[in-house]
C-alpha cells in the first residue's frame, strides 16, 4: 500500500472514521492508483493536486461522506477571540489583587510603627483606649497624617477601589471559566465535524 | 497564465458534480473509470483536486447508488450509478448550465443578442 494511502488511513483513524469504512475507502484508492500506474500513469492522474496533501484529501473525503466522529471525541479549544480577553481579564485581576495585598501590608507596617511610637511616646491606657485613642485593630485601616506614608483622600479612594477592582476582575474571570458562563459554548453535543449528516445518525446501511 | 488556470478551476468546480452525474449516466463506473471518462471528453482533473470527495457528497445526498463488484481481473471496486434523484438533478443541471452559458456568451459578445423592436 502506498505511503499516500497509509497517510490517509492515519488521518481517518485520527478523525474517528469507523474501520470498515476506512478499509473500503483505502481499498478503492489503492485499486485506482494501481490501475493508473499499470497504465503508465501515476497517482496524480487519479488524485489531481490532492496527491500533495494526503491528510487534507482524507479529511475532505471523509467529511463529504459524513463518516467522521462527533466533536465530543476531540474537544475543541476555545477560540482565540475568547481566550485573549479572559487572559487579559485574569491578568488584570491578579494585578489588582497583588496591589491590594501590597497596600494592606504597607498600611499594616506603617500602622504598627506608628502604634509603637505612640505607645512609647505616651504610654498608658488613656492613649490607647481613652478619648482620641484608636484601637490598633481600627488603626490599621485608619487614614491620616499621623500614620505616615501616603495620605489624603486619593489614597483612601485607592485603598477602597483597588481591592474592589481585584474582586470584580477575579469574579469575572472565575465566571468566564465556569460552566455557567454566558460566554461558554452551549449544546456542543451531537454536532458533526463534517458537513451534513453523520454516519451514526443516519441508521441506514453504509 | 495562473489566472486563466484559476478561473478554469473555479468554473469547473461549479459544474463538476453535473459532469460526474453525466458520465455515470453512460453506465456504472468506479472512481478512476470516471476520471478517464472525463479526460476522454477533455476534462482533466489535474489541478482540480480529486473526484472522491465529490463522489462522497453525491452518495450522501442520495444522487448516486453504489454497489461493490469485481472489476476486470482486478480487486472488487465500488461502482457508482445514477439514482432516480440523481437523474432528475442531472437534467436540472443541464438546463441551468445551458441558461448560464447562453447568458455568459451574450455578455461576452460571443453571440448576437436579438433585440425586439
Amino acid at each position: 500500500m502506498s505511503e499516500f494511502v497509509e497517510e490517509c488511513r492515519r488521518e481517518w483513524r485520527r478523525l474517528g472514521v469507523p474501520d470498515p469504512i476506512a478499509n473500503e475507502m483505502a481499498a478503492d484508492l489503492t485499486a485506482d492508483i494501481e490501475e493508473a500506474e499499470a497504465e503508465g500513469g501515476s497517482a496524480e492522474d487519479v488524485l489531481g493536486n490532492s496527491v500533495f496533501d494526503p491528510r487534507r484529501f482524507a479529511a475532505s473525503w471523509a467529511g463529504a461522506r459524513g463518516v467522521t466522529a462527533p466533536v465530543l471525541a476531540l474537544p475543541d479549544r476555545p477560540p482565540l477571540r475568547r481566550t485573549v480577553p479572559v487572559i487579559a481579564l485574569t491578568a488584570v485581576a491578579v494585578f489588582f489583587a497583588l496591589a491590594a495585598i501590597a497596600l494592606l501590608i504597607g498600611r499594616r507596617s506603617a500602622s504598627a510603627a506608628v502604634s509603637v511610637r505612640a505607645m512609647l511616646g505616651n504610654p498608658g491606657p488613656s492613649r490607647l483606649f481613652g478619648p482620641g485613642g484608636v484601637s490598633p485593630v481600627f488603626r490599621t485601616f485608619r487614614i491620616g497624617p499621623q500614620f505616615g506614608g501616603p495620605t489624603g483622600w486619593p489614597f483612601a479612594l485607592l485603598a477602597v477601589l483597588i481591592p474592589f477592582a481585584a474582586l470584580v476582575a477575579l469574579g469575572l474571570a472565575a465566571l468566564y471559566w465556569s460552566r455557567w458562563s454566558p460566554w461558554s459554548r452551549r449544546g456542543s453535543q451531537g454536532t458533526a465535524r463534517g458537513p451534513g449528516r453523520t454516519w451514526w445518525s443516519r441508521g441506514s446501511s453504509r | 497564465m495562473a489566472d486563466a488556470e484559476g478561473r478554469r478551476s473555479q468554473l469547473l468546480r461549479g459544474v463538476l458534480d453535473i459532469c460526474l452525474l453525466a458520465v455515470m449516466g453512460e453506465g456504472p463506473a468506479y472512481g478512476y473509470e470516471m476520471t478517464k471518462r472525463l479526460r476522454a471528453r477533455g476534462l482533466s482533473i489535474v489541478g482540480e483536486g480529486s473526484i472522491y470527495p465529490l463522489l462522497g457528497r453525491l452518495e450522501r445526498d442520495g444522487l448516486v447508488e453504489t454497489r461493490r463488484a469485481a472489476s476486470n481481473g482486478g480487486p472488487p471496486r465500488k461502482y457508482y450509478s445514477l439514482s432516480p434523484e440523481g437523474e432528475r438533478v442531472l437534467e436540472e443541471g443541464k438546463t441551468e448550465w445551458q441558461a448560464t452559458r447562453d447568458a455568459v456568451d451574450g455578455a461576452l459578445g460571443l453571440v448576437k443578442a436579438e433585440v425586439m423592436p
